[in-house]
């Protein structure tokens, strides 16, 4: 029973630290913007299939594991740019349109995805191979796992410095707060949603080689993350960072368990129990609108 | 239009003398058919002007004209293109159901292949777990009611909520649906589903008629509730909610109508394609695309109109299995979405609100620019 309940405690961390990736990436851009990026799931599959291509032994190019992982964190970040630089900067005064608009580029680059590498999983080359099998507790931890979680909590420790130290960084929270106050205070609204274009990519990019590495990469491995991550979001409370780690947390946990004690087919359904109670008792979720005054 | 070319370079200013050429050309034909229908088009609006809306004589004739073809196309169409067009009358009682919630008011749902799935599975699981030889005549009302009650569900907590939540939650409902399919698989069918359902008939220009008639029923009440006040209600939500709440309307409850208005079309169309195919399973009938599809269709049309997405999911049918039939299903549907997406961006108010705007400027008599 103790080796379930750490065993537990061990895989919630590691899915739960992937998933506070891609919910912080996508609470960013709602925050600065007030779009809700769809293509942010694209965005995932971008990085794995990027890393795939740069990395695999039977590609064009089998670039070292660490090179392969920066690349395509920055080709998910560039991509991201590109999106916001070519499409979402023209439409978004209009959000229903900006909605739909990232949706369809979603199932565009799924598409296009498909087209060049079909519908069969791949498996990727592990950033750092092998496992470490835990006696006491008797789980094996594989180390991109741990990996996995370590590079989050880097991740998510810079961007907090980021946002909180740097005045760089404070102009995207002071956007999030009040667009019109920061304007008023001389921050470059368009440089400031362009920075968080870029670091929800690489969030995404880096949840991607993660999720493809520890399950598998395919066209449509972005779907469920992403439901998870709306669920995050919304416990989380749209547009708060904080909000966004602890929710994935929670869910992240209470997915594990449901997938320990009653199978992977029930997976999703208790998260949106929560999210059903969340809604009805903090409609504005847990840290939704911290810092807004209205 | 003018006031750009004046502006722009000497290759836009060609493109623009040609365009305006073709444009007095297409005014000049305009002005010559408009007459000969108009003493039909006054007729109209005579008689029904107050409830859906005047016309003139060009928009009467492409109403009557679209109308008149799709009632005799089993005369002059061929077998794949009643095939196609059989298709394309369900998704677009779809594409009108999603129009009246989403388009309307503004609030978009993810969701509502979850409205037509329930439907379907309704009638396959009574058929399938309770008893076989069950009449339509009860299944279909059960299965309707089954929508209306799942649409209920979804909306009560959620249209509570303003803003974006909706969207998000209803994506995660379908989610969430499809994987509850499995666990109970024992009366669902799991992944493969029931194939046990009955067909309305084998035949396929009568089973044409079968999907049209209740699209044109369709379409005909939406299109009366639109241009009625209730309609003019949900519009004034989606441009300003605060505003109808303060005028003393009650914008949730309004909210929860237009979800009780699209969930029941949605569970009739989820019953017409059930026994269209005679069967369900979770992928032709549940997943997050089906949902996404509606959308598109109601996009490529013109949301907010109604008879918009009904030409949207002709066209986005007619495109997928007619047009483009040949290619391989990836290069297709990134076609498909290319032109989703080219609308959007360029042309926002849909194609056939454009064409029913363009119509009622070329109608108009002697005016130049």
């Amino acid at each position: 029973m103790l080796g379930t309940l750490l065993s537990i405690l061990i895989l919630g961390a590691m899915i739960s630290a992937v998933y506070a990736l891609i919910a912080i990436g996508f609470t960013m851009i709602f925050g600065v913007g007030g779009v809700l990026n769809l293509a942010h799931g694209a965005l995932i599959m971008l990085g794995a299939f990027a890393y795939l291509g740069l990395t695999s032994t039977g590609g064009m190019l089998s670039l070292p594991p660490l090179v392969g992982f920066v690349i395509a964190v920055a080709v998910s970040a560039a991509a991201s740019y590109a999106m916001y630089a070519g499409l979402v900067q023209f439409i978004e005064e209009n959000v229903v349109i900006t909605f739909l608009a990232t949706v369809v580029v979603a199932l565009l680059a799924t598409e296009l995805v498909t087209f060049w590498f079909g519908t069969d999983p791949y498996q990727l080359v592990p950033l750092v191979a092998g496992s470490i099998h835990l006696e006491t507790v008797g789980t094996r931890v594989r180390y991109m796992e741990l990996l996995g979680f370590v590079i989050s909590w880097i991740a998510i420790g810079l961007l907090w410095y980021y946002v909180t130290q740097t005045d760089e960084g404070r102009s995207i929270l002071a956007t999030s707060m009040s667009e019109r106050g920061a304007q008023l205070t001389g921050v470059d609204l368009d440089f400031v949603k362009s920075r968080t274009w870029l670091i929800a990519g690489a969030f995404a990019g880096i949840a991607g080689v993660f999720l493809g590495s520890l399950l598998s990469t395919y066209p449509e491995m972005w779907l469920n993350p992403l439901a998870i991550a709306f669920i995050i979001v919304v416990i989380g409370g749209i547009g708060s960072i904080k909000g966004s780690v602890v929710a994935a947390y929670l869910i992240g946990y209470l997915e594990t368990v449901t997938i320990q004690f009653l199978g992977s087919s029930f997976q999703g359904i208790f998260s949106l129990v929560v999210l059903v109670v969340v809604l009805l008792v903090l409609p504005q979720g847990l840290y939704g609108r911290e810092f807004v005054h209205e | 239009m003018s006031s750009e070319t004046d502006r722009s370079t000497g290759s836009t200013r060609v493109l623009g003398d040609t365009w305006r050429s073709v444009d007095d050309g297409l005014r000049s034909v305009g002005n010559r058919i408009n007459p000969v229908f108009q003493p039909l088009a006054d007729g109209y609006n005579r008689l029904f002007g107050a409830y859906f809306g005047e016309m003139n004589g060009l928009q009467f004739l492409l109403i009557f004209g679209s109308l008149l073809g799709l009632l005799t196309a089993p005369f002059w169409g061929t077998f794949s293109l009643i095939q196609t067009m059989t298709i394309a009358c369900i998704w677009a009682v779809f594409a009108m159901s999603w129009d009246i919630q989403s388009g309307y008011t503004g609030y978009i749902s993810f969701g509502h292949s979850v409205l037509s799935g329930v439907a379907a599975y309704a009638t396959a699981m009574l058929v399938y777990n309770v008893d076989p030889e069950m009449s339509m005549a009860i299944t279909i009302p059960l299965s309707i009611l089954a929508a209306l009650a799942v649409g209920m569900l979804i909306a009560l907590p959620t249209l509570r909520l303003s803003g974006p939540y909706f969207s998000l939650i209803t994506f995660v409902a379908v989610l969430i649906f499809y994987r509850m399919i499995r666990p109970f698989s024992e009366y669902t069918g799991g992944e493969t589903g029931i194939q046990t359902v009955s067909v309305f008939t084998y035949d396929p220009l009568v089973r044409y008629y079968y999907m049209l008639i209740p699209m044109l029923v369709v379409a005909v009440a939406l299109t009366f509730v639109a241009r009625s006040n209730i309609g003019l209600v949900l519009m004034a939500i989606r441009e300003n909610e605060s505003a109808v709440n303060a005028a003393g309307l009650d914008a949730t409850k309004f909210k929860l109508w237009s979800f009780v208005l699209s969930s029941i079309p949605m569970g009739i169309g989820g019953v017409l394609l059930v026994h269209y195919y005679g069967s369900v399973d979770p992928t032709t009938f549940v997943v997050v695309d089906n949902s996404i599809e509606m959308i598109a269709m109601a996009v490529l049309g013109g949301m907010s109109s109604i008879l918009g997405p009904l030409g949207g999911a002709f066209l986005f049918v007619m495109l997928e299995d007619f047009l483009l039939e040949g290619l391989p299903a990836s290069a297709r549907w990134t076609i498909l979405w290319t032109i989703i997406l080219l609308v959007l961006v360029f042309a926002r108010d849909g194609l056939f609100r454009k064409l029913w705007h363009a119509l009622e400027r070329y109608g108009r008599r002697g005016e130049t620019r």
